[in-house]
């Protein structure tokens, strides 16, 4: 797991936001086990105890769960997970819209540019 | 927890810290920030009682500095401490004969980690190499507190990236620990908390993780507003 972090936002946010898309996008199935927060720490190169926020941040959000003295896992929420999908999903295209909306471009001339440009991989 | 409580210390006629007061929490990397001269190496050596101080206390887990402190805090200063000629396994040796919390496997683990030879010499070591030993004695000891002078200080970039995964690791979990530098770079994303030095004072104190979420702005943002008034 490799994450480029930017030094302005919160890293403990980027980490879980980084752990959403790999949900999202089924990379993390449900159930899946996740590394420690120890492991997290040492792959991504950061301090410990940004690790055990994020791990904190997403319990609390549920997206991963701990049962005693086993590793973290996935949730199987699937009604969670498409809610957080989508959550991300807007996101994309809200900021699409405020950038189109900077430049003032009109809603057929956006639809015709995503119709043209998109090219699902 | 180490608390620093308004400390003031002269060399001379020339006023170093004007009353510097911090706390380094353990299980913490506080990282303190100035530019050369403003008294860092000071306030290390202030804690660990190598240098006197006018004023002011220092506290280690609410007592004050006595020989016992030793065994619970180190200072891991920026350049070598040990004999130019001595190899590498013998300055472990040095380090067991002096501490009780030497703790030899976990130097055995760090010459591994730091791609160090025992039977390489000191004086034969390159910066980045001298500087990772540095480390090494220091990291060795079971303590609970670690303070560290510029451990990046004229360092190549993989040496320092080396150091930095020091941070990440098990080697400083549960201590606290308690860095000075003047750059950035590798560190920033690393850190608990920074002190912004200035004067002789502490001009900043502030977790790095709540100053992103709650104002956006990285520790470099803040040190250009804090030291550009």
């Amino acid at each position: 797991m490799k994450i480029a972090f930017n030094k302005r936002d919160a890293v403990y946010v980027q980490v879980v936001h980084h752990f959403k898309q790999l949900i999202a996008k089924g990379e993390l199935a449900p159930g899946q086990q996740i590394p420690s927060r120890r492991e997290l720490a040492s792959d991504l190169r950061i301090n410990p105890n940004t690790a055990q926020r994020a791990y904190k941040e997403m319990e609390e959000e549920g997206l991963i769960y701990t049962e005693s003295n086993q590793p973290s896992k996935v949730t199987q929420d699937k009604a969670l997970i498409e809610g957080m999908r989508h959550g991300i999903i807007l996101e994309a295209v809200q900021a699409f819209i405020g950038s189109m909306h900077e430049i003032n471009v009109p809603l057929d001339e956006c639809v015709q540019l995503v119709k043209t440009n998109y090219e699902a991989k | 927890m180490i608390e620093v409580r308004d400390i003031k210390k002269r060399y001379g006629f020339k006023s170093v810290l004007n009353g510097v007061s911090f706390t380094a929490a353990k299980g913490e990397i506080t990282c303190l920030i100035g530019i050369n001269g403003t008294g860092k190496t000071t306030i290390l050596k202030s804690i660990m009682g190598l240098t006197p101080f006018r004023s002011g206390e220092v506290l280690i887990d609410g007592k004050h500095l006595d020989k016992h402190a030793y065994e619970k805090i180190t200072y891991i200063p920026d350049t070598i401490t040990m004999l130019p000629s001595m190899r590498i396994f013998e300055a472990l040796d040095f380090m067991k004969d002096f501490y009780s919390c030497w703790n030899a496997e976990r130097a055995e683990e760090l010459l591994k980690f730091f791609k160090l030879q025992g039977s390489d010499r000191i004086s034969h070591l390159s910066k980045g190499n001298t500087a990772k030993v540095n480390m090494l004695l220091g990291l060795a000891l079971d303590v609970d507190y670690l303070l560290m002078d510029e451990p990046f200080s004229g360092i190549d970039i993989f040496s320092r990236e080396q150091i930095a995964d020091v941070f990440t690791s098990h080697l400083v979990e549960n201590r606290g620990v308690i860095i000075t530098t003047h750059e950035l770079n590798e560190i920033e994303h690393l850190i608990d908390k920074a002190v912004l030095l200035d004067g002789g004072k502490v001009l900043k104190e502030f977790q790095t993780e709540d100053m992103r979420e709650q104002e956006g702005k990285s520790v470099v943002d803040v040190m250009r507003e804090v030291y550009n008034q």
